[in-house]
């Protein structure tokens, strides 16, 4: 387990080799109205998920302009989640439909400047559904992990 | 394509009727056989206006200046700069009734040495489609064509794309002109100039260009019109259409074939949603 570890790269950077001690640093913004309550539900419901990810509530995933993406990752983030309501379960009756365009438009441009396209990920997680939401973190914190760490355009003030 | 007479025996037929305070236009840049936009106030300077092959810059960026924003301005547009000024039009940025728009079927433009732009050989829409009066023949609406640099990208494979990328973004001196040259990009302050971001980003990494150019181009996807005014302005001449035109193909091919500016009234891609709306992508 120990040799394996050693080995975990950089997909971008294949010559950079990931230190021992590292651990990935996921970003989750969450929408209030139902991501939120989701993750509130998976920590009242003692649903054990990695304790990889730092969580920011914004009140819509329409919120989510795609420059908070790009800040993420050129600071201190490894990958990026994102999560919001279900279509059609929106608040805000219409928010998530918006942030969907986004998302896709926001996602292949990433692909394209060389970003793999695990690092950046989408989910829709209700209010009720705290088991995905432990499923979701976990599958990300997954991928991200085999990614290795993300070398790309990160701030020098800010190097792990 | 040399409308230079018409289009100063309008002007001057302009200011002579009191109809325009200024006429935003083309002149000769007095060295070479390139041309640089101008903002004539006095009539007797309507003889130095000129529209060639030569005439690339889109002048609906000159709207939004002091000088021109709250006076009647007439202006010469193309098929590209004319969609700038559609989106201008719908998002508020500029009275109709303030304007006279001379609108041309372009042929299309040539860059320094005198080879038709790329632009303009994919270009979708040649005619301007907000004018008072057109010259020239109109042409129509052509097919979409997507760009041949983007299809040899999607072939590469990610360390070579990232490798790429990252020699862009390190020879950006963060000048901001595509910024400045931009029709589209009118807010005060932009949030890529936020003090933090300022401060904390030095000048010419390629963290900073990172940030402000994706930036830039996510926050004009589904508005960009592609008349590459941000590449003309661009010191080290960057690229710049590779970031927006995969933005165009991923718009155009996802949401019921959006072009920004073509139909008047119409906003940007996302201002709008389908529900059919692709979210395979989505857990």
């Amino acid at each position: 387990m120990e040799e394996v570890k050693d080995k975990i790269v950089s997909i971008e950077k294949p010559e950079l080799l990931a230190p021992p001690d590292w651990k990935p640093v996921i970003v989750g913004i969450l929408c209030n109205w139902c991501s939120y309550a989701g993750s509130d539900l998976t920590g009242t419901s003692r649903t054990q998920y990695p304790p990889n990810i730092r969580i920011i509530r914004v009140p819509c995933s329409s919120r989510v302009d795609p420059w908070f993406i790009i800040k993420a990752l050129q600071t201190t983030a490894d990958g990026v989640l994102i999560s919001g309501c279900h279509p059609g379960d929106c608040h805000y009756i219409s928010g998530n439909y918006y942030a969907r365009r986004r998302f896709l438009v926001t996602r292949e441009l990433l692909k394209m400047v060389g970003f793999h396209e695990h690092r950046v990920q989408f989910s829709w997680v209700s209010a009720a559904e705290g088991a995905k939401f432990a499923q979701v973190v976990k599958k990300v914190t997954e991928d991200v992990v085999k990614l290795g760490p993300l070398h790309l355009y990160k701030k020098e003030n800010f190097n792990k | 394509m040399d409308y230079s007479k018409q289009i100063q025996d309008i002007a001057a037929k302009l200011f002579a009727d009191g109809k325009i305070d200024v006429f935003v236009g083309y002149r000769m840049n007095g060295f070479d056989d390139n041309q640089i936009p101008v903002v004539i106030t006095d009539p007797k300077e309507v003889s130095t206006l000129v529209f060639t092959e030569k005439s690339v810059f889109n002048l609906s960026n000159y709207l939004k200046a002091d000088h021109t924003r709250n006076k009647r301005a007439g202006l010469v547009v193309k098929g590209c700069d004319s969609r700038s000024l559609n989106l201008l039009l719908t998002e508020s940025q500029v009275k109709r009734d303030r304007l006279y728009i001379i609108g041309i079927a372009c042929e299309g433009v040539v860059d320094d040495k005198g080879q038709k732009m790329q632009n303009c050989i994919e270009c979708i829409v040649p005619d301007a489609v907000v004018y008072d009066e057109m010259l020239g023949n109109p042409q129509g609406r052509k097919d979409y064509i997507v760009n041949a640099d983007i299809k040899a990208l999607a072939e590469k494979g990610l360390v070579e794309r990232r490798e790429y990328f990252e020699e862009i973004f390190e020879n950006c001196i963060r000048c901001n002109a595509c910024r400045h040259s931009c029709p589209l990009c009118y807010c005060a302050k932009c949030c890529i100039d936020q003090e933090t971001a300022s401060l904390y980003n030095g000048s010419n990494t390629a963290s900073s260009a990172f940030h402000a150019l994706m930036t830039w181009s996510l926050h004009l996807a589904g508005r960009c019109v592609d008349c590459r005014n941000c590449e003309k302005a661009c010191p080290s001449h960057l690229p710049l259409h590779l970031l927006h035109k995969q933005n165009e193909k991923v718009i155009f091919e996802n949401f019921q074939n959006h072009l920004a500016g073509v139909e008047e009234g119409e906003r940007g891609a996302f201002y709008k949603y389908s529900l059919k709306d692709p979210d395979d992508f989505i857990m």
